[in-house]
């Protein structure tokens, strides 16, 4: 045992050492692609398909941090949280395209709309429980899409229609470094705001309420406020990374900013990651958004499928990616920060465990 | 008043199909308690299974609909056997997840298999129908309508008249007294899951007749699927087949609203099922459980 414990500590060491690296390097390369850098001899580090990667991985850290405060502190199974990433997007986009707003002045206003939307569908939803509340969630985040491309009034699209909306483009030196430092603070803050909310009194109650809703209403937490702050919450940090994506992806459209799978994605990065933790989201999303983008073949280390044609391709990576969701589910149901933080190892005996503890 | 009995006549032969795709995953999600995402893949299995029969053999599309039924059996029974029983004691996010990822897997197998192209099943009786008044009944939604209905009686008989049946039920009502009972838990869920893919491969065949079918066109169904099973409760048979007709006359009455457009009925029939979710979760017909 005492082994085990010594080696464990030395995987969580080493995790973390490599985790430290890998940020400072992520933090650190774009600094290269300024003019002062290049002009003094510096290798460049980030090219744009860096930065539209890294940017991408920093979005998904927010969506799936988002996501834990409601579905991994409260136990709410959310099913519909891109709805949330829509509505930041289209409220930023539609002040700056329509109402011709500076950029900063419009963002803030994403998470605001996306928390008052979340605030008044939370109210009747939250009361539903279990499969209830994710379908429900679900079918709001697909109505929610589906009016925005579709509301006309006089006959003009609201939104911008079928054709999307397509916002001015932000005239900045650095656009690339400037959005991925602006995303990577948003997935700061959301992880700041988990670690804050783990160790609050509010934060105990979500707890309380995941873990048996009648007690903690006895015990005096008001639960209808908690649940509905707690979906708020996620829906102001999802809102937020639709806001910036809104302006950095410069074309809006129901396909890119409500895209069903995103719903599964976020769970997946959390569940990975291991739910209810403050890294574990954000860890997850970074494992999973690079095995995404490097099975799409958008990374720059890049490999052949065996016997598969090029057209091919991205039906085999969607392929394997299903397999491996029913892999992640069916054998590492704590999410692999379970292993790497050192609480328990990852081998043969804790798959099989894992997979004997959900068997019928 | 003409128009309004067009709309009912019509909502209703399009609740045929809903009728079809709901009461398989009705009977999934009240059972095994596992909300199906991949159920609207299985249907589209169906579907090709149907318009390879129809163009390679040359058989009547509503002799298929028998075959997809037992290769949709055979395929649900070993899904649940060999991968989901696995889970089914996990937390229900679980089951989301993995039944998403199933998904994943049947519709790009299929899109490997048949590629992206629309196919579609057309029978020398296809467009054909009858005037019923100032209505004119096309033969296949009708008849699709009596399979549904058919389909419906047949899974209500099966449940209520027979051994395996009584199981399920059993199971239904609670798990662990029928392990009790002597019930073979595996044996009974993957029968029931592959009763459920069953319903989902006639309604893909019917649905392979009405329109052309993509390997990504199963998916608005799952989605409809869970609309049809709230309206009408969860837990009995009756009251998929009720829901699934009344999602049929809320999506015709939805597409007539002047201005609207067909592309609202899928909003609308959405904001209703949150209105019966939270005003009476238990359905138009259920039994709250």
């Amino acid at each position: 045992m005492i082994a085990t414990a010594a080696s464990s500590r030395r995987w969580r060491r080493i995790f973390l050492i490599v985790g430290a690296i890998v940020l400072a390097y992520a933090l650190l390369a774009p600094l290269t692609s300024l003019d002062a850098a290049q002009s003094a001899g510096v290798p460049l580090l980030a090219d744009r398909l860096w930065f539209r990667l890294a940017t991408i991985v920093a979005m998904f850290i927010v969506m799936a941090t988002a996501w834990n405060i409601i579905g991994g502190i409260t136990g709410y199974a959310a099913f519909g949280n891109v709805a949330f990433f829509g509505i930041g997007a289209y409220t930023t986009g539609m002040l700056i395209a329509k109402a011709k707003w500076p950029f900063l002045l419009a963002l803030p206003f994403a998470p605001i709309m996306s928390a008052a939307f979340a605030a008044l569908v939370g109210l009747p939803l939250l009361r539903l429980r279990g499969h209830y509340f994710a379908v429900a969630s679900l079918g709001v985040g697909v109505a929610v899409g589906e009016l925005v491309q579709n509301i006309d009034y006089q006959g003009q699209p609201v939104f911008g229609g079928a054709s999307g909306l397509f916002l001015p483009i932000y005239s900045i030196n650095n656009r690339g470094l400037y959005f991925f430092y602006l995303m990577t603070a948003a997935a700061a803050v959301s992880i700041a705001v988990t670690w804050w909310v783990l160790r609050s009194r509010f934060g105990y109650g979500l707890i309380a309420i995941r873990e048996n809703e009648e007690a903690a209403s006895v015990l005096g937490v008001n639960t209808t406020a908690y649940k509905v702050a707690a979906f708020a919450l996620a829906a102001a940090l999802t809102g937020l990374a639709g806001g910036i994506f809104s302006q950095w992806n410069v074309f809006i459209n129901q396909d890119n900013t409500f895209p069903i799978e995103y719903n599964v994605q976020m769970i997946l990065m959390a569940l990975l990651g291991g739910t209810g933790t403050v890294f574990g989201p954000a860890a997850g999303a970074v494992l999973l958004q690079l095995l995404i983008q490097f099975l799409g073949g958008t990374l720059p280390i890049s490999f052949d499928l065996p016997f598969v044609s090029e057209a091919a391709r991205p039906i085999v990576a969607q392929i394997i990616l299903g397999l491996l969701l029913v892999g992640v589910v069916i054998f590492v149901p704590r999410g692999v920060i379970d292993f790497f933080g050192g609480r328990s190892r990852l081998s043969l005996a804790y798959l099989r465990r894992s997979l004997r503890e959900t068997s019928l | 008043m003409g128009d309004s009995v067009q709309l009912v006549i019509l909502g209703l032969l399009a609740g045929g199909v809903y009728v079809a795709v709901g009461i398989g995953f009705g009977l999934v999600w009240g059972v095994l308690n596992i909300v199906n995402l991949a159920h609207g893949a299985l249907v589209i299995v169906g579907g090709y299974i149907t318009w390879q029969l129809f163009t390679s053999l040359h058989l009547d599309p509503f002799l298929t609909l028998p075959i997809d039924a037992v290769a949709l059996f055979v395929l649900g029974y070993v899904l649940q056997r060999g991968i989901i029983n696995r889970i089914i004691r996990a937390p229900l996010l679980f089951t989301f997840l993995l039944t998403f990822g199933l998904n994943l897997v049947i519709v790009n197998v299929l899109l490997l298999i048949f590629g992206s192209d629309f196919r579609s099943v057309t029978p020398a009786y296809s467009g054909q129908g009858f005037e019923f008044g100032s209505v004119v009944i096309p033969y296949v939604a009708l008849i699709s309508l009596f399979v549904a209905i058919l389909a419906a009686a047949a899974l209500a008989f099966v449940l209520n008249r027979t051994r395996i049946g009584l199981a399920i039920n059993a199971i239904a009502a609670d798990r662990d007294a029928a392990q009790l009972v002597g019930i073979d838990l595996r044996h009974a869920y993957a029968v029931t899951f592959g009763l459920g893919a069953a319903c989902a491969g006639v309604a893909g065949g019917l649905i392979a007749m009405i329109q052309a079918i993509t390997p990504t066109a199963g998916e608005p169904y799952t989605l409809q699927a869970f609309v049809v099973v709230i309206l009408g409760g969860l837990g009995r048979v009756s009251a998929t087949v009720v829901g699934g007709l009344a999602f049929g006359l809320v999506e015709a009455f939805g597409q007539s609203i002047p201005g609207s457009g067909s592309v609202f009925a899928n909003a609308i029939a959405f904001g209703l099922m949150v209105l019966v979710l939270v005003i009476r979760p238990q359905g138009l017909l259920g039994r709250l459980r």
